[in-house]
């Protein structure tokens, strides 16, 4: 798809060009500064995790340390919370996105009656508050508590619930923006639907549907309203931490904070190296 | 919804009484927890001892050398009881809301002892629900060690369902550096210097007592004029911006921070924020302040034998001393006070672990009716968060 | 291919199934129960009763009426905020990002991987009193010496505005990205001047992700409530406080599933009026 895009952005009058760097150069100076706000509040998440304070609070800087990243589970309960997350981050995002999927697919692919109500139902969630999904959540869950108690399972179709709009839209709106001739050949060279859609379709919402489990991953791994309203004793991290903010600040959250932003960001940009390197080889 | 958890809590405790029919059976099951019969076949496991004793409390309310609570591992070693200790109550309104779905659909909490405070509604509302198994007062022969003003709380006149852990005061904070020493609520609430940046708290027990304290009124008979005079002096200094927020136990950051020159404050806490920050001070007010006590219970399907064999160990002066001398809170056991002193001699004249006698008379307790008030409630509710 | 066609308008709803089905089970019921319970009185000691008290919605809007106002104000500023904020930056990558798209696109995404409380709790250390934000902003007259930034709506606002911004900046850059530049190019010789270009092609252009933008940062905006309470004051409360406090605090749940009905009720006339104004097909794609 992008070696047909690349040769008409390149085709650009001489003199646009000359216009388009003056202008270039007063965005790009915004732009900037934009991402340097963006990056503010990270830059001190993560200082502040090397910092040693002297009691319980991690808000004045009194020195560097490794410490807190040798001893990052320290902190009671603070492995156990991060495992939770990172487990329910994982299962929530693998299942919205099949669910999801499956639902962009059918609303892009097919005519069928109930389309207008299908819609209404994966846009409504978005539309809806996290705190009103949460309470919604707890009134349902608590006259369940005999067959389902409140913790883990709660928490995962939670999850699971506010994911799937954002996996549908996420695929949707790559299947809407691609060129179905493609498939449409494939057809016409005798493959059928299936093979089509694994050897044609698929390859090509690939790159939507990781784009879709990153996002519920991240939406997931991120949330606390809803979590806090239906996590009963469990504990993840967002809960963990709102927990401590309140009495004591251990810079073993700020660890916890810029491990899961590395390692975060680290697999995004192996991603952009990999597909730029596709692009190029393309 | 609730109605039907009530119906649920209703029906399981007409059947643990086992007259579902009878007049008196149902009688019973509507007054609440009163009626010990609902023990939930606790007595035939008595005197056994469980692995692990489960834990509840407010964070930084116990002794700690490194990562190890040192008065732990010596239950452990004593009675091979590993207790997993969890600080997870942070206030008690939303402790007490993350173990009610369990309580109010009669599941156990995973907890064998939590701690609340006698200053909200919640322990009496407990033991009124009958969400609180009964103490098991054979194995805490140390009970005698509970001082006697603490021995009848009119929510749990016998300490059937509860034994305080610590008492504490509610004062005012303020930090040195950056003010005069601010010693009287007039100054909290009026002093132009202080504007923004002063904290109150957000338990209604807590600054309705010192409000009216400094109004003149008296905080252990509540009536609605005193109570509307209180809130009438509050939203005048929220209205004229000197109050910054309320807070819980969170007011400890901004307090540390700077960014709160004076605050209510719980008196032991600023012992340990002054870790953080050197300059914090403490005092009751010129006009009175707070006295609590926060209190062990043992939520429905707690193991009542292992946690009270928990609570006499704690009952040793010994162990509670040694607790007390890291929390720096007021400690309710007879004899803790020359344990500790034999200690740590410079402890003795600490006042916030051995209060004075003027502190004492000093400090008011609320008026516990008014802590069911519901309207009273709502309107601190709507004044907390306008 | 004949009998495979006749079975064919069985497929979109068995892709439908699951999805639908978790949706209708963990989002729709929830929300029948929560209006049931709106219509319970009753007290937490005693417990509540169904008994149709539509009163609940009544006594929310006079009790909180101002809270709500309050969210809906702030909300809206930190929309038009975090438009104006973003937009420019949209473009710039959607047009001039080249082959650093990606990586530029990763830098709005990155913020979102560090976790929602934690950024938050960082603003509270950067704006705090005596940080270097105050301190600057005394510095240059802009504060009075008295003034501050933690505990005061602007906070709260510009917390919003930070914590929701990659919800805007990312629909903004899909639809800009979109454009086709040789419709840009023509525009710019049809309308000689680059701005009347931006106006009357860039910019309807990319209309889909405004109104996406908008809509993804309004809505979770005017529901917020840890902003507003680790950034704001008591007066800086907004409706989700309320809420937050009426379901963990006050066990109030009555009250509190009224309150929610009342904001998601306002959020969806808010929506339908919108979709009016710029058209339902950009809403729902």
């Amino acid at each position: 798809m992008t070696s047909v895009a690349v040769p008409l952005r390149s085709r650009r009058g001489t003199l646009a060009a000359a216009v388009a760097f003056a202008r270039r150069h007063v965005l790009t100076v915004y732009s900037l500064l934009f991402f340097a706000y963006l990056m503010l509040p990270i830059g001190v998440v993560i200082a502040f995790s090397f910092n040693d304070p002297k009691g319980r609070f991690n808000y004045t800087w009194q020195g560097f340390t490794w410490k807190n990243w040798e001893q990052w589970n320290a902190i009671p309960d603070l492995q156990s919370a991060i495992q939770l997350s990172l487990l329910i981050a994982l299962i929530a995002s693998i299942v919205a996105t099949l669910l999801g999927t499956l639902v962009a697919l059918a609303l892009v692919r097919y005519g069928f009656r109930g389309r207008a109500a299908t819609n209404l139902l994966v846009f409504l969630p978005l539309s809806t508050p996290e705190i009103v999904l949460g309470a919604s959540l707890l009134t349902l869950f608590l006259n369940l508590t005999s067959v389902l108690p409140i913790g883990f399972w709660t928490i995962l179709i939670a999850h699971i619930m506010f994911c799937i709009s954002f996996a549908v839209v996420t695929v949707k709106a790559r299947l809407i923006g691609f060129d179905r001739h493609l498939e449409e050949a494939a057809m016409d060279l005798g493959a059928n639907e299936l093979t089509t859609f694994t050897k044609v379709t698929l390859p090509l919402i690939a790159p939507a549907i990781l784009a879709a489990l990153l996002l519920c991953f991240a939406i997931s791994i991120d949330d606390f309203v809803v979590t806090y309203f239906n996590a009963g004793n469990r504990v993840t991290f967002p809960i963990f931490v709102w927990g401590a903010a309140r009495v004591a600040t251990p810079p073993q959250i700020n660890v916890i904070g810029t491990a899961i932003f590395v390692v975060a960001v680290t697999l995004m940009l192996a991603n952009v190296v990999f597909q730029n390197r596709r692009a190029k080889q393309a | 919804m609730s109605d039907r958890i009530t119906r649920q809590v209703f029906l399981r405790r007409a059947a643990a009484s086992g007259s579902v029919l009878t007049v008196p059976g149902i009688l019973a099951a509507c007054g609440g927890g009163s009626s010990p019969s609902s023990g939930g076949g606790t007595s035939t496991e008595a005197h056994k001892l469980a692995k692990t004793l489960h834990f509840s409390n407010w964070t930084l309310y116990i002794d700690k050398k490194g990562n190890k609570h040192p008065s732990l591992d010596q239950f452990q070693a004593k009675y091979g009881v590993h207790v997993a200790y969890a600080e997870d109550i942070n206030d008690n309104a939303s402790f007490f809301s993350k173990i009610q779905p369990d309580l109010s659909s009669g599941q156990s909490t995973g907890r064998d002892i939590i701690v609340m405070t006698d200053n909200s509604r919640y322990p009496s509302l407990l033991v009124k629900k009958g969400w609180v198994e009964k103490l098991d007062k054979s194995a805490i022969p140390n009970i005698k060690n509970l001082v006697p003003q603490q021995r009848h709380p009119s929510w749990d006149p016998n300490r059937d369902y509860s034994l305080p852990w610590q008492s504490g005061f509610t004062g005012i904070g303020w930090n040195e550096k950056l003010t005069e020493p601010v010693t009287t609520m007039g100054d909290l609430l009026g002093n132009k210097k202080l504007k923004g940046k002063v904290g109150l708290l957000s338990e209604f027990s807590d600054t309705l007592a010192l409000v009216m304290a400094y109004n003149g009124d008296d905080p252990s008979k509540i009536t609605d004029q005193t109570f509307n005079r209180a809130m009438k002096t509050i939203q005048k200094a929220v209205d004229s911006g000197q109050v910054r927020a309320f807070y819980g136990n969170d007011y400890s950051g901004p307090f540390a921070k700077g960014d709160l020159l004076a605050t209510m404050a719980w008196s032991g806490d600023v012992v340990q924020l002054q870790a953080d920050n050197p300059h914090l001070k403490w005092q009751l007010p010129d006009t009175g302040g707070d006295i609590w006590t926060d209190n062990m219970l043992i939520p429905k399907g707690g193991d009542a034998y292992t946690a009270s064999v928990y609570m006499n160990f704690v009952y040793t002066p010994k162990i509670a001393a040694e607790i007390e001398d890291y929390v720096n809170y007021v400690c309710p056991v007879l004899g803790a006070k020359e344990a500790l002193i034999k200690q740590d001699p410079a402890v003795a004249k600490n006042p916030l672990i051995f209060p004075t006698k003027d502190m004492l008379d000093n400090a008011h307790t609320i008026d516990p009716a008014a802590l069911n008030n519901e309207k009273w409630l709502t309107a601190w509710q709507n004044l907390v968060s306008a | 291919m004949r009998v495979f066609h006749r079975k064919r308008w069985l497929t979109p709803y068995l892709l439908l199934a699951p999805g639908m089905l978790w949706l209708a089970l963990f989002f729709l019921v929830p929300l029948g129960f929560l209006f049931y319970q709106s219509l319970e009185s009753g007290n937490i000691d005693f417990g509540y009763a169904f008994t149709w008290a539509w009163g609940n919605y009544s006594s929310a809007i006079r009790s909180y009426r101002g809270q709500f106002e309050r969210s809906f104000e702030y909300a809206g500023i930190a929309t038009v905020v975090a438009f104006l904020v973003s937009y420019p930056v949209a473009y710039w990558i959607a047009f001039r990002g080249g082959r650093w798209k990606n990586l530029l696109l990763l830098f709005i995404v990155a913020p979102f991987f560090v976790t929602y409380l934690i950024r938050t709790l960082a603003w509270e250390t950067i704006l705090s009193d005596n940080g270097f934000v105050v301190r600057i902003l005394h510095d240059i007259g802009v504060l009075s010496p008295g003034g501050r930034l933690l505990a005061t709506g602007t906070a709260v606002v510009a917390g919003i505005t930070y914590n929701f911004l990659p919800f805007m900046a990312l629909p903004l850059y899909v639809s800009l990205e979109q454009i086709d530049q040789r419709l840009i190019e023509a525009a710019e010789d049809l309308y000689a001047s680059r701005w009347a270009a931006f106006i009357r092609v860039t910019f309807p252009l990319s209309l889909p992700g405004v109104v996406a933008g908008t809509l993804l940062t309004f809505i979770p905006a005017a529901g917020d409530f840890i902003n507003a309470e680790l950034l704001g004051s008591p007066t800086n409360h907004m409706i989700g406080n309320v809420i937050e406090s009426k379901y963990k605090e006050l066990l109030d749940y009555p009250a509190a599933a009224s309150m929610s009905f009342i904001l998601m009720a306002i959020i969806l006339a808010m929506i339908l009026l919108y979709a009016r104004a710029v058209g339902t097909e950009q809403l729902t794609g």
